[in-house]
């Protein structure tokens, strides 16, 4: 029973389940085919030169894929809190729906593991053609398919698919179905008390990674640079609500003053309604701290070491963290998609009272603007404190080297593809048919 | 001459296409008075909800006119239609009509600061005390019961003293008291401030509040009850059925 409802509610909720799929086969394949490449890579003696710049990358890739899978599938599973209750109203125990959410989760696993695995070859194919051009491996690194690789991506794809996913059944049963269906969206307290302490510990961590980097040996300072970003922006998506309220408030006011009419109600439902605001906001952050961090990282090492790259071998560094951001990229589009579709009723709503379809567009840009605009401060804040302390060990002074195109370029990517998210996912209820439905 | 507030002339909407088709409404033509209270009622498919939502200009007929305020309303585009719903109608409908990220105050003021105007505050305030919202101002939807939530959105109407206010079963989602109390303070909006009220409804004492029933069937006005009790309209409603 739990199954067939678990295969009806993946088939009748299409959009949010195709947005988990193509985000767990993204993440099984960029694991699994960074493993091949790692593997492959591993049997030539003279590649063991970048053995740790390409075990890095898959490690980026791997954190980025937990992240984003954790994060897009309790959106998933919370945006269901009204099928949930109506569940739990004819008599279902919690027991039972959170059992149904992990079968569900289940299908969407299943499934997005196998097709993953199939992609990850090609895809590591593709970067090995790209490591032979741009000279990082000139004699070729052979990919082998074997069996490690896949199993490690399984194994993650897996355990982040059915963890997140128990995650958010226990918050999503925790509530009553009458507290629920009285208001789908109601914040009941911005910061809950596990959240606060994991995010201050997860940011402790971060503090002592910091610390760390000049203390260790210089070869290990980039690896432990990167894993402070990676642990403080795990603290700072845990705490980032606040965060992103406080900065709502602040540029909303702002758009506001520009615009009153549209800038009014972006920064009235950014102050509202943090949290979904924070999970729109969380993968531009991830983004901008991991790819600067790598990036720059590289480029601060060079510059200390006196290495000028030119030619082809410029492109290193980006090619290694580029699938990693793309893979965020898309999830930017994905999260704010996926927290813009459930606001139809509220935009047609609008028009009811007299909203301009500009108007409504406007509104719906300034939201988006904003919260891209927090997670870049906040990525661009995280990368800044762990490249300091990289330049202090590489040496000896709070400085590090950058790329400002490249650092343009990155944000731009994301504020773009946040507002394309945003504007096709509330296309309809701003064009179509005016109707209650 | 009366003066009509909404004129619909030979309205008819046809939804779906081929053996599916359905027509809601057929060469309706009805005028509103300034300043009366007309209640809308049939049976489920009549197309009462249609009516009012072409009347409104929430949805298009395929042919006939809908004039407010003189003007031809199937011919609006998106903006035009915009500013009229800012400016000369206001909507409520059974539930879910106020934004939730929204003050009650702020809601009430919403069309206005839309269209970038600000309204007297005093104004707003005996509105909302007039609907008996006094001391809930700041309160987001979801901190008021669903009564109050029709309030605060009688008073948005109310602010902008449109040309009608339309509502569609305004108090279906309600209990029978608190539904009472909108009842009334829509029948005070047209006493009181002399305003056009057009109401969708399936309840009988709801429909005894207004000047005015008309009772739809298959898409056609087949009586018009002048000041009719509950009984009555009761008594129509089952001969019908």
């Amino acid at each position: 029973m739990t199954l067939v409802l678990a295969w009806n509610n993946v088939r009748t909720n299409r959009m949010g389940f195709a947005a988990s799929f193509a985000a767990v086969v993204l993440a099984v394949m960029l694991v699994g085919g960074s493993g091949l490449v790692v593997v492959g890579a591993a049997t030539r003696a003279e590649l063991n030169g970048i053995m740790g710049l390409l075990v890095l990358s898959a490690v980026v890739s791997g954190f980025v894929s937990i992240f984003v899978v954790a994060g897009i599938l309790s959106l998933h599973v919370l945006r269901q809190r009204r099928t949930w209750a109506l569940l739990r109203s004819v008599g279902m125990t919690p027991r039972q729906v959170s059992r149904l959410i992990t079968a569900e989760a289940l299908v969407v696993a299943v499934l997005a593991n196998v097709a993953g695995c199939v992609l990850a070859v090609p895809y590591a194919a593709l970067m090995a053609a790209f490591m032979q051009m741009t000279g990082l491996a000139p004699g070729g690194v052979p990919v082998k398919v074997t069996t490690g690789p896949f199993i490690v991506a399984l194994v993650v794809g897996l355990a982040v698919t059915l963890l997140a996913a128990r995650v958010a059944a226990r918050k999503a049963v925790g509530v009553g179905p009458l507290e629920v269906l009285r208001d789908s969206a109601v914040q009941r307290r911005l910061l809950p008390w596990p959240r606060a302490v994991a995010g201050g510990a997860a940011l402790a961590g971060g503090a002592v990674l910091l610390w760390l980097v000049p203390q260790v040996k210089l070869k290990s300072a980039a690896p432990t640079a990167l894993g402070a970003t990676m642990v403080l922006c795990v603290g700072a998506s845990a705490l980032g609500p606040v965060a992103v309220r406080g900065m709502g408030w602040l540029l909303g006011a702002v758009a506001a003053r520009l615009d009153p009419g549209a800038g009014m109600l972006a920064r009235s439902s950014l102050v509202a309604q943090p949290r979904r605001a924070m999970s729109a906001a969380s993968p531009v952050m991830l983004t901008v701290a991991l790819a600067c961090t790598f990036l720059f990282a590289v480029e601060t090492t060079d510059a200390a070491a006196g290495v000028t790259r030119t030619g082809p071998s410029v492109w290193v560094a980006p090619m290694l963290v580029g699938s990693a951001v793309v893979y965020t990229v898309i999830s930017v589009l994905n999260s704010t998609a996926m927290t813009m579709a459930e606001r139809a009723g509220e935009i047609r709503l609008l028009r009811t009272v007299g909203t301009k379809p500009q108007q409504l567009a406007r509104a719906v840009c300034w939201e988006t603007l904003i919260v891209t605009c927090a997670g870049t401060l906040l990525g661009t804040g995280i990368a800044a404190a762990s490249l300091a302390m990289l330049g202090k060990a590489e040496t000896g002074e709070l400085r590090f080297a950058y790329s400002l195109p490249q650092y343009a370029g990155l944000v731009l990517i994301c504020t773009l593809s946040g507002l394309a998210g945003g504007l096709a996912a509330t296309r309809r209820a701003r064009h179509g048919a005016l109707l209650p439905d | 001459m009366v003066d009509h507030a909404v004129l619909l002339e030979e309205v008819t909407r046809t939804y779906g296409k081929g053996a599916t088709e359905v027509a809601a409404l057929r060469r309706v033509s009805i005028g509103f008075p300034r300043g009366s209270f007309t209640a809308v009622m049939g049976p489920s498919g009549s197309g009462k909800s249609t009516l009012l939502q072409c009347a409104s200009g929430l949805d298009r007929p395929d042919s006939g006119a809908v004039r407010i305020a003189g003007q031809d309303i199937t011919r609006f585009g998106e903006n035009e239609l915009a500013v009229l719903r800012r400016d000369q109608v206001g909507v409520i409908f059974q539930a879910f009509n106020l934004v939730p990220s929204l003050t009650a105050w702020q809601n009430v003021i919403l069309p206005s600061s839309l269209a970038r105007r600000r309204p007297d505050p005093s104004r707003v305030r005996e509105l909302l005390h007039r609907v008996g919202l006094a001391g809930r101002e700041g309160h987001r939807p979801a901190q008021l019961s669903g009564g109050q939530q029709q309030r605060v959105a009688i008073a948005r109407a109310l602010l902008g003293r449109p040309e009608v206010l339309f509502a569609d079963e305004p108090t279906g989602a309600l209990d029978r008291r608190t539904g009472h109390e909108v009842l009334a303070l829509l029948r005070e909006a047209v006493d009181a401030f002399g305003q056009t009220v057009v109401m969708v409804t399936h309840d009988p004492e709801a429909a005894a509040q207004a000047d005015r029933v008309l009772l739809l069937t298959d898409g056609r006005i087949v009586e018009v009850l002048d000041r009719p009790s509950a009984d009555q309209i009761g008594m129509r409603l089952g001969g019908r059925r």
